[in-house]
């Protein structure tokens, strides 16, 4: 079974994507070994802004964030820090729920974004998933555009918030990235996209949750 | 030169067929979309391990629909993740059947689960014919633009 990498693997975290921003380090979590290959494609394909670990299964999936009760440690900055968890929903024994209740109920993991991938449109699946604080849901297969948004589910809105790992991309330097070096005023119409966007997201979201059925 | 674009021409008819008879659709599209220099066998690797996973998971409900009693709710896992895989390449087909077999599932139709995995069977075997046949006149064609190979 093929890995981009493999849990324990050393990255270059120097890595960095296009325009000075700092790679994003996506978790991808999903028993089909399928929808991970073309899941990790489409991340790497997404102009070097992301670094991808892949793993079968819930269970490594907590273990790859520290979460395992048997191997339990504290967080180490050696460790694979994890920026954004995007996690199937339906997998054997440990299902994307499970993982997302296991990732928000500690207060190590808690702040790293979690996205929901499902092939089924269900709402209520949907509406559990964001009450337990799933940053968004997803359906698969999943396209291009998804993938792009996941950028924003870690970039702080308004105050720097604690999110993710110390791998963040702040505002100034998405301004930054897009050729507008020490323009504070992009940087503004930049945050405000970046919120119009995810309002808009959410309404979509909504709108698709309560058509389904 | 003359013999290439002939290739070519071949090979994009054969897409179009695959794609007018309803085995494939526009996520196939996307798939090799994906592919690049750096990923020049992304496609073929991506359906390789398709036809291996499914393969699998075709077995595995073979064996569910043996067994007695009939686990449905076991039976339709499978077919979920079936499904998905089937989904995820554009195999459409494949995925049109595996929504009436779970139809069938969930109603605890055996006979009409039966005549579904038939045809899934049979919707497996020809599509896997045909893509190997454009995987490997893909491999004599090499790498060309996207614009020229497009024939959906």
């Amino acid at each position: 079974m093929e890995e981009v990498k493999e849990e324990g693997e050393e990255m270059d975290v120097n890595d960095c994507g296009g325009g000075g921003l700092e790679v994003v380090r996506v978790l991808v979590v999903d028993d089909s070994p399928v929808d991970r290959k073309i899941v990790e494609m489409l991340l790497r394909r997404s102009e070097g802004i992301f670094d991808v670990v892949s793993v079968d299964s819930g269970k490594k999936a907590m273990e790859v964030l520290g979460l395992n009760e048997i191997e339990a440690k504290p967080p180490n900055h050696d460790d694979q820090k994890i920026d954004i968890v995007l996690t199937d929903y339906c997998m054997p024994e440990m299902t994307g729920l499970d993982l997302l209740k296991a990732v928000k109920a500690n207060s190590s993991s808690r702040s790293i974004p979690v996205v929901m991938m499902s092939s089924e449109n269900d709402s209520e699946r949907i509406s559990s998933c964001r009450a337990i604080g799933a940053e968004d849901f997803i359906l698969k297969p999943l396209q291009v555009k998804d993938v792009q948004r996941l950028r924003t589910y870690t970039v702080p809105i308004g105050p720097m918030s604690k999110r993710g790992s110390k791998r963040k991309l702040p505002m100034a330097l998405i301004a930054e990235s897009n050729g507008a070096e020490a323009r504070p005023l992009l940087a503004k119409v930049a945050a405000f996209g970046s919120a119009v966007f995810l309002t808009l997201n959410f309404w979509r979201s909504s709108v698709m949750s309560s058509s389904c059925n | 030169m003359e013999n290439a674009s002939g290739l070519q021409r071949q090979l994009a008819r054969m897409k179009k067929d695959l794609f007018d008879q309803g085995y494939l659709d526009e996520q196939f599209d996307q798939l090799e979309e994906l592919q690049d220099e750096s990923s020049p066998n992304f496609v073929e690797e991506v359906v390789t391990l398709f036809f291996r996973d499914s393969s699998r998971l075709m077995a595995n409900i073979d064996d569910a629909l043996q067994q007695c009693p009939r686990d449905f709710h076991r039976l339709d896992n499978f077919l979920h993740r079936l499904k998905g895989s089937a989904s995820s390449i554009g195999a459409a087909k494949m995925k049109n059947e595996c929504t009436s077999f779970r139809e069938f599932c969930s109603e605890g139709n055996l006979d009409g689960c039966l005549r579904s995995f038939q045809k899934v069977k049979n919707d497996h075997t020809i599509l896997r014919q045909k893509l190997e046949n454009y995987l490997q006149l893909l491999r004599q064609v090499g790498p060309v633009d996207k614009a020229s190979r497009s024939g959906s």
